[in-house]
């Protein structure tokens, strides 16, 4: 049940016995800005660290076990042209400890949120900067995971928006040689500025909850958001060539959707995605993999707010030609509609149980909530879902394929000689 | 047919085992509030299991590095028909893994439960291998070695077995390398399913909503159709606390962006297969955390001075034959970090982290971690 707190400001109860924890989700959301993706990502290493009441990281760690183990973090994430920073406790419920954790979980958040360490009147600049230097090691690390590194220079040669092309977590420069003044000025714009979605699931009702949630404090907003993010089809195909000195090479593959907000385009191009490669089962899987043994991995994923589908293989170098040419016979399938009908239904009902079985998953739940807040559309019930998934037929699967335009191709291998 | 049941108050759960005739033992947690269903079918045999003997006299069968992997990938492919494809044809989604010590087939469902158990149960059991399989098979699997050469933190996990464990499978890649794949025949491979995918040395474990009785009629009657062969000669385990074989320093070079710093620890006795062990078991993971867990003034020290970053772990694993303790992390000077984890371990008399009362509260906040969701 969704209330609103105040202006910008609301409250999503989800109540469930199922479960032996109770999770409570401060989403921050805000329209995806330059160089505020790896900002925001700095400020919530930062916020989770220490806090006034908690100046150290022991401090704060202490007090988590102190509430029977109680798991806490603060991570960011994209959602087609929003950005969002979420901070997340689970605590045990009231049958498995000798007190009531629920108040104890609110007040840790507030703790965290609305009274982190400061020296006057900014962050506290050790914390910020030994942050700051730690998250430029990482993200110059990235790329030690060559699979990482190979998705996310796809991505970055697929999106003409420098934003979209960023990782939701933002690039070195966003963050390079920032002081505490500037991060603190990130913080109050969020605090002041960021829709907030408050998620709480568990055995508790709006009733019990509502007073906690307003004591977080957040004062009223005016926010903007628009969800999704697309752009024009080019005639052309970029390509992108890396050397590393890899054993495998990695060879990625991007393409742009066409889709409707979760009307049935939305159904059809899901189940293609998971005729072509979004499965065990899938064209991709069969074929380049099990077939040709070509790959060790090949397969495709969908992001429709981006309208952007990505094929990822793990390849050796040689066979570049020949697995680019399987992986659009493949696709060419899928247009053509040359699958078994019963493929059709078998990958149909993937989907389903996954949906079904995604009941069972808090993270799942809550993340119901988030989508319902911003995008009510998109927020289906299971039996309106399995009736949109089942209306698809295979001549909405060919269309919705046909609409699949190879834009980028990227390719790590190892090192010219 | 031994059937027990135990309802474990404190973690709100019941769990139901039973063995079959055939040796088979039966895991069964019902959940009625949940919507899928998840089931693992385990044999105890891994990648640490390289030899058996076949008759009491004879001479062991050795075979190569990255068997039991291979055959688990193998195991989904038969003449007319691929598991996998049967999976979906009942609405599951299905996997396996393999680790040091067992292989593991599982499926998790929405429907059609008993029907999925069966085709578990019979394509692990029904072993089908030729030669063509198995090469194009050694393609695929030479895809993921290369895949897994690329990780510098598997290369660093692995050398370290490797440093601690000369000579033991332990410091083989479970996979194996693509020489000692391209040496597995069909042949071995019947070898070892016979000799190891026996129900005496396997266990299904079933977790969701789904009626027990109902299971245990299923896989009972399942078991029932299948001639077993008579359980081959106990196999041959390679115990390894010998901690003078040990190289205690090495170094390896790779083209990355972050130094890495690994410690290894050997155990220098076995740890006991019964309660005792388990508690032995679970003392030492506490006493890793006393010392270097994150509420402790050691991991804060450590963090603020730049000689660990967020990456720092540790953890200690037990298997048939050996137990040892690895810390890990990436670290602008990984000497200083392995260094300082040796200090540490030398010195927890003097940590005043190491007490009663943050003991207890860590165990206090282990429920949390220990209790199932």
């Amino acid at each position: 049940m969704r209330t609103k707190i105040t202006d910008g400001v609301y409250l999503n109860v989800i109540t469930s016995n199922q479960f032996k924890t109770t999770r409570i989700n401060v989403q921050f959301l805000a329209p995806l800005r330059a160089q505020q993706s790896g900002r925001r990502g700095l400020l919530t290493s930062v916020l989770e660290t220490n806090s006034a009441e908690y100046p150290t990281q022991d401090q704060l760690a202490a007090r988590l076990e102190e509430m029977y183990g109680a798991s806490f973090g603060f991570g960011v994430a994209r959602e087609g042209a929003v950005h969002r920073m979420g901070a997340a406790i689970s605590v045990l419920n009231d049958q498995y400890t000798d007190t009531p954790l629920l108040p104890a979980a609110f007040a840790f958040l507030r703790s965290v949120l609305m009274r982190p360490l400061m020296q006057g009147s900014v962050l506290d600049p050790a914390t910020v900067q030994r942050e700051r230097d730690n998250l430029l090691l990482y993200l110059a690390s990235l790329k030690e995971d060559r699979g990482t590194q190979a998705a996310l220079a796809l991505q970055h040669g697929y999106f003409d928006d420098p934003v979209q092309a960023a990782p939701s977590f933002g690039e070195s420069a966003d963050i390079e040689g920032i002081d505490a003044q500037t991060l603190t000025d990130v913080y109050h714009d969020a605090l002041t500025h960021d829709a907030i979605e408050i998620i709480v699931l568990g055995p508790v009702t709006t009733e019990t909850v509502l007073p906690l949630a307003q004591q977080l404090g957040f004062a009223p907003r005016q926010v903007a958001l628009s969800p999704g993010y697309d752009q024009p089809v080019h005639t052309d195909v970029r390509q992108f060539h890396e050397h590393a000195p890899v054993q495998q090479a990695k060879l990625n593959l991007g393409y742009h959707v066409e889709s409707d907000d979760c009307g049935p385009r939305y159904f059809a191009a899901m189940v293609a995605n998971q005729l072509f490669g979004g499965s065990p089962l899938s064209l991709l899987f069969r074929n380049v993999r099990e077939q040709a043994s070509l790959a060790y991995f090949a397969s495709s994923s969908l992001n429709q707010r981006r309208h952007f589908m990505m094929v990822q293989t793990g390849i050796e170098a040689a066979n570049r030609a020949q697995t680019e040419a399987l992986i659009a016979e493949q696709l060419d399938k899928v247009v053509r509609g040359d699958f078994p009908d019963d493929l059709l239904q078998t990958v149909k009902d993937e989907i389903l149980n996954g949906r079904e079985s995604a009941l069972d998953s808090q993270r799942f739940l809550m993340n119901q909530a988030l989508t319902s807040a911003l995008q009510p559309a998109a927020a289906l019930d299971l039996p309106t879902f399995t009736a949109r998934v089942q209306a698809v037929t295979k001549a909405d699967v060919a269309a919705a394929a046909a609409t699949f335009k190879l834009q980028a191709v990227y390719l790590l291998d190892g090192e010219e000689q | 047919m031994d059937d027990t049941t135990k309802r474990y108050a404190d973690a709100g759960e019941t769990l139901r085992r039973v063995t079959l005739p055939n040796g088979l033992r039966l895991q069964i947690v019902v959940k009625p509030e949940y919507h899928k269903t998840y089931a693992v079918f385990t044999t105890n045999f891994g990648a640490v299991d390289d030899q058996v003997r076949l008759q009491a006299d004879a001479q062991p069968v050795v075979v190569p590095a990255g068997t039991a992997h291979f055959l688990e990938h193998k195991l989904f492919d038969k003449a007319d028909y691929d598991a996998f494809d049967l999976f979906g044809a009942s609405g599951a989604s299905a996997n396996a893994f393999t680790s040091a010590t067992n292989t593991n087939y599982l499926f998790s469902t929405t429907r059609n439960v008993m029907k999925n158990v069966e085709i578990l149960l019979d394509f692990v059991q029904d072993p089908y291998f030729t030669d063509a399989t198995v090469a194009k098979e050694q393609g695929i699997i030479g895809q993921e070695i290369q895949m897994y050469d690329d990780d510098p933190n598997w290369q660093a996990y692995t050398s370290l077995l490797a440093d601690m464990y000369p000579g033991h499978p332990l410091s083989q890649d479970i996979a194996g390398t693509v020489d000692s794949i391209s040496h597995i025949t069909p042949a071995i491979l019947r070898t070892m399913h016979q000799a190891f995918y026996h129900p005496q040395n396997m266990v299904l474990t079933v977790v969701g909503n789904f009626d027990a009785d109902e299971l245990i009629r299923v896989v009972s009657a399942n078991q029932a159709g299948k001639v077993t062969a008579p359980a081959p000669q106990a196999r041959i385990t390679h115990d390894d606390y010998d901690v003078s074989v040990v190289q205690p320093y090495s170094v390896k070079r790779l083209d990355i962006v972050r130094p890495k710093g690994y410690v290894g620890i050997k155990g220098s006795a076995p740890i006991t297969a019964d309660r005792a062990g388990l508690r032995q078991e679970l003392a030492t993971r506490l006493f890793l955390e006393l010392i270097f867990g994150d509420s402790g003034h050691t991991y804060t020290d450590w963090y603020d001075q730049g000689v660990i970053d967020d990456t720092f772990g540790y953890e200690f694993n037990v298997g048939r034959g050996y137990n040892f303790t690895v810390f890990s992390g990436d670290a602008t000077d990984p000497n200083r970090m392995t260094n300082a984890i040796m200090a540490a371990l030398r010195n927890y008399r003097a940590n005043p982290d190491v007490n009663v009362d943050r003991l207890a509260r860590i165990i206090k906040a282990s429920l949390a971690s220990t209790l199932p969701r």
